[in-house]
């Protein structure tokens, strides 16, 4: 078959109205990152350490984000994904200091945890048809109160395995006078750091190459008009949470690294810092619409904002949450333009 | 056109619940055949689509596909032995692009992952053949409706269907989009493909169709070709004749120099009435007569402000009068009971006490809420004159038959006093007794005063109660006549031919 497909230009395919989210996003965080290269570049703000500590600080959220994404996608919600990241953080806390286990046997009994209670709760959406907001609140209770029937003090971890794969690190070399030289200030990036960007990575192919990523697309665009098409709904719905579960896990074992200790009230919100990471991101909360760069963005911009205000100094740490907030409804505004305006063609 | 029937659906009965949808019909198609599958509401066709489709399985009868016999379990599988649907509504995805939503479920796939190149140039050579020289990677909403329609063509095209059932898809489309439309049909018809089209519009199934089935009341009135019968006998046996039930109605009673109640100058909507007058007399009954889809509806919405008129000018009462939205039309004394009484008139789950007093009550303002004894009042005193049947005004009104919640929506608007009353199929659905009762009310409130237009599909009804009768066809007013002096085959006449 001869193809007549025009070639398209560069123009016409960077300005299709898909990518109208990423764009703001990505715009929105050079504009905040350049206010702050202006007003601290002096102290500091522009390097690449400070950049890189934006993954480092953030990672957990992202690896979450990253299921989360997926999940808003279809039009669904997860609530749960907080909750079992923290009981993850206990399982291998409480594994490896009360039972002595070794923390691989741990994270093995968090992933089946947590991928079982995603599938199973996949289920009970799509089957029981009940909604993705009550299900999953109803999965965060449950995985809440197992960490707390676990221990209601924080363990420490503390395990050879845990402390090394916490501590490995990468320096970020440059090249100079004839040897490779550590960068100063000194920057290093860690296992969480490559596990968010692997996870990144995944979820980009699975969304934009597979066609299992392609029906969730499709079944936040209308799940009806999907399944009438003979896309396989119930298995997609129910294999997306179970990732999400997946992602959750790998989250809690992220946030363990990070802190080493398991409590159980540990990341109480955290399900909504997640979706905010998506929803500033790109990802439509109605689903349909979403991209993995743009959630790697939004977790980035998420974080900048911190970052901004310990550069301050003078100001509390609260203003951070009031930006967030501010951010997240200007984005929501945005969304409810594009998505008008797009109908409006019709 | 080969004589060879590629389908074949033979004694196909299907029953629901305490209805006989469809009664031993048959129906063939044959290669290379566009055939129309003609009805009213409820005459059957879409039970036939959804049997052939498999979206409703058949109690007795056979379908054979190439002279195999098919029992496909739904709408995928019946996709997969060559029988696709294009419905009314796009069943596409907004949010993914014109070419995705063609391949999407069937991604050619190339080194581990789905190949868009491949999907996006294929995706645009299928559209050029529809002469649509477009950007396939645009999200779909970015389109108009018929692009749209379109795809779902293309899609239905591409999985190799053998027949391709086309259910309304005009009913959104202008008429440059439908004869783009018709020429993507001839075209898959020159190459084989059987089409079942179904549609309203009259003008339509002549332009393009090689037969016409049509169906009555589940029952198959017969398999014609298209030269057989003139647009005056089709629609005659798709109606059917006279009920012969007799209704003892007395017309309401017009004085020649009574006010015009309700004045319509050249009234239109973009998007489905163009142009359109109506004068309504004080204790005046107009008739709207029309197939469905000739745009009584649209009208009747238009004058209730809940599709907006962007031209023309309403005078009610001899004021002219704006009317942006249902709550102006309200204001102007104009009541509305909708066509789908489940879905824009009653609320079931409210007693039907409730329900009368809702129009009164949002007009009096939520600041001066009507005491429990003075909405009883008002309730009792409606159920014993309209007769409702019910043990008392407290029962919820989703727990009453069609008939009844009818006459609790007509109670609503008659407590409220209006001078203008619209009612839009009210007689649909309900039995013989029930449809006179209405019909007597409505009788009764144009001797009050009250000025009424009514629209129904049952064409002795409308020629039983209206003073006058206006005529509709393909979003047109095409002729006014007298009520009184005409008969069922004038109105199918004109129905079928255009202006009288």
């Amino acid at each position: 078959m001869k193809s007549h497909m025009k070639k398209q230009s560069f123009i016409t395919r960077i300005t299709n109205p898909k990518y109208i989210m990423v764009y703001a996003t990505i715009g929105i965080f050079f504009v905040i990152y350049g206010f702050g290269a202006f007003l601290y570049g002096d102290k500091g703000f522009t390097t690449i350490r400070t950049f890189v500590n934006l993954f480092i600080d953030n990672a957990y959220f992202g690896i979450s984000a990253v299921g989360m994404t997926m999940v808003l996608i279809t039009g669904g919600i997860d609530l749960s994904v907080g909750a079992v990241a923290s009981l993850t953080g206990m399982f291998i806390a409480y594994g490896t200091s009360v039972l002595n286990l070794h923390p691989l046997v741990c994270i093995f009994a968090a992933l089946v945890m947590g991928v079982g209670l995603g599938l199973l709760m996949g289920c009970v959406i799509h089957y029981l048809n009940v909604p993705p907001f009550i299900t999953t609140l109803t999965g965060m209770f449950f995985a809440r109160g197992v960490c707390s029937l676990i221990s209601r003090e924080s363990i420490d971890i503390k395990h050879p395995f845990i402390d090394s794969l916490a501590s490995w690190k990468i320096y970020l070399m440059k090249y100079s006078e004839g040897s490779w030289v550590k960068i100063k200030p000194i920057a290093f990036i860690n296992f969480n750091v490559i596990l968010f960007i692997i996870m990144i990575i995944i979820g980009t192919y699975i969304l934009q190459k597979t066609r299992f990523g392609r029906n969730i697309y499709a079944i936040g665009g209308n799940e009806q008009s999907a399944s009438l098409m003979g896309l396989p709904v119930g298995r997609t719905k129910v294999l997306v949470y179970g990732f999400n579960g997946l992602c959750s896990v790998l989250a809690g074992i992220s946030y363990a690294l990070y802190v080493k200790s398991g409590w159980n009230l540990s990341l109480q919100g955290g399900e909504l810092e997640v979706i905010t990471c998506a929803v500033i991101g790109g990802t439509l909360l109605t689903g349909g619409v979403g991209y993995m760069i743009g959630t790697l963005f939004g977790v980035l911009l998420k974080s900048v904002i911190p970052a901004l205000i310990t550069f301050n100094g003078n100001l509390l740490s609260w203003w951070g949450k009031i930006a967030t907030g501010l951010l997240l409804l200007l984005f929501i505004c945005i969304q409810r333009f594009v998505v008008t305006s797009s109908s409006k063609r019709k | 056109m080969s004589e060879k029937n590629i389908l074949e659906m033979q004694k196909i009965s299907i029953s629901f619940p305490g209805v006989k949808a469809l009664d031993k019909v048959n129906f063939s198609l044959r290669e290379g055949e566009i055939h129309s599958l003609l009805g009213e509401n409820g005459a059957g066709k879409s039970t036939l689509i959804k049997c052939l489709t498999g979206v409703n399985q058949k109690d007795e009868g056979k379908i054979l596909l190439d002279g195999n016999e098919i029992q496909p379990s739904g709408p995928h599988e019946a996709m997969e032995l060559g029988i696709s649907t294009v419905f009314q509504e796009v069943n596409l995805c907004p949010n993914l692009s014109v070419a995705e939503n063609i391949f999407v479920g069937r991604q050619p796939m190339k080194r581990g992952g789905i190949d868009w190149k491949e999907i996006n140039s294929r995706a645009y050579e299928l559209m050029s053949r529809f002469h649509l020289d477009i950007d396939v990677t645009r999200p779909l909403s970015y389109y108009s409706t018929a692009i749209q329609q379109m795809t779902s063509i293309a899609r239905a095209v591409d999985v190799k269907a053998k027949i391709l059932i086309l259910d309304e898809p005009t009913s959104s489309l202008d008429e440059n989009e439908v004869q783009l439309l018709f020429d993507v049909m001839r075209d898959l018809k020159a190459q084989g493909m059987g089409i079942i089209f179904i549609t309203h519009f009259l003008d339509q199934i002549y332009a393009v169709s090689d037969r016409m089935t049509i169906l009555r009341n589940g029952h198959l009135v017969g398999t014609f070709d298209i030269n057989e019968l003139t647009k005056f006998e089709l629609v005659t046996k798709m109606v059917g004749k006279d009920m012969d039930v007799i209704f003892n109605l007395q017309r309401a009673k017009v004085f020649k120099d009574a006010d015009y109640m309700l004045k319509a100058e050249h009234i239109g909507d973009i998007s489905h009435i163009n142009d359109i007058s109506i004068n309504l007399k004080k204790g005046e009954l107009i008739g709207f007569a029309g197939l469905l889809g000739s745009g009584r509806t649209e009208t009747a919405e238009m004058l209730f402000g809940a599709t907006r008129a962007v031209k023309g000018d309403i005078f009610i009462d001899g004021q002219k009068t704006q009317i942006r939205n249902p709550f102006d039309a309200i204001n102007a004394d104009i009541a509305f009971c909708p066509e789908d009484r489940k879905r824009d008139g009653i609320i079931g789950d409210l007693s039907i006490r409730e329900n009368i007093m809702l129009a009164v009550q949002s007009r009096k303002g939520f600041m001066k809420p009507m005491t429990k004894a003075e909405q009883t009042e008002l309730a009792d005193k409606y159920i014993k004159l309209l007769k409702i049947a019910t043990p008392d005004c407290e029962k919820k009104a989703g727990e009453l038959s069609g008939g009844n919640q009818q006459k609790v929506i007509l109670a609503r608007w008659m407590a409220d006093n209006p001078k203008v009353l619209i009612l839009d199929e009210p007689t649909r659905g309900i039995d013989i007794g029930a449809k006179a009762e209405i019909q007597r009310l409505m009788l009764e409130m144009c001797t009050e005063g009250v000025s009424v237009i009514f629209i129904s599909s049952e064409l002795d009804e409308i020629i039983r109660c209206s003073n006058r009768i206006v005529i509709m066809r393909d979003r047109e007013k095409v002729a006014e006549i007298d009520g009184e002096n005409c008969t069922q085959q004038d109105i199918l006449k004109i129905i079928a031919e255009g202006a009288a």
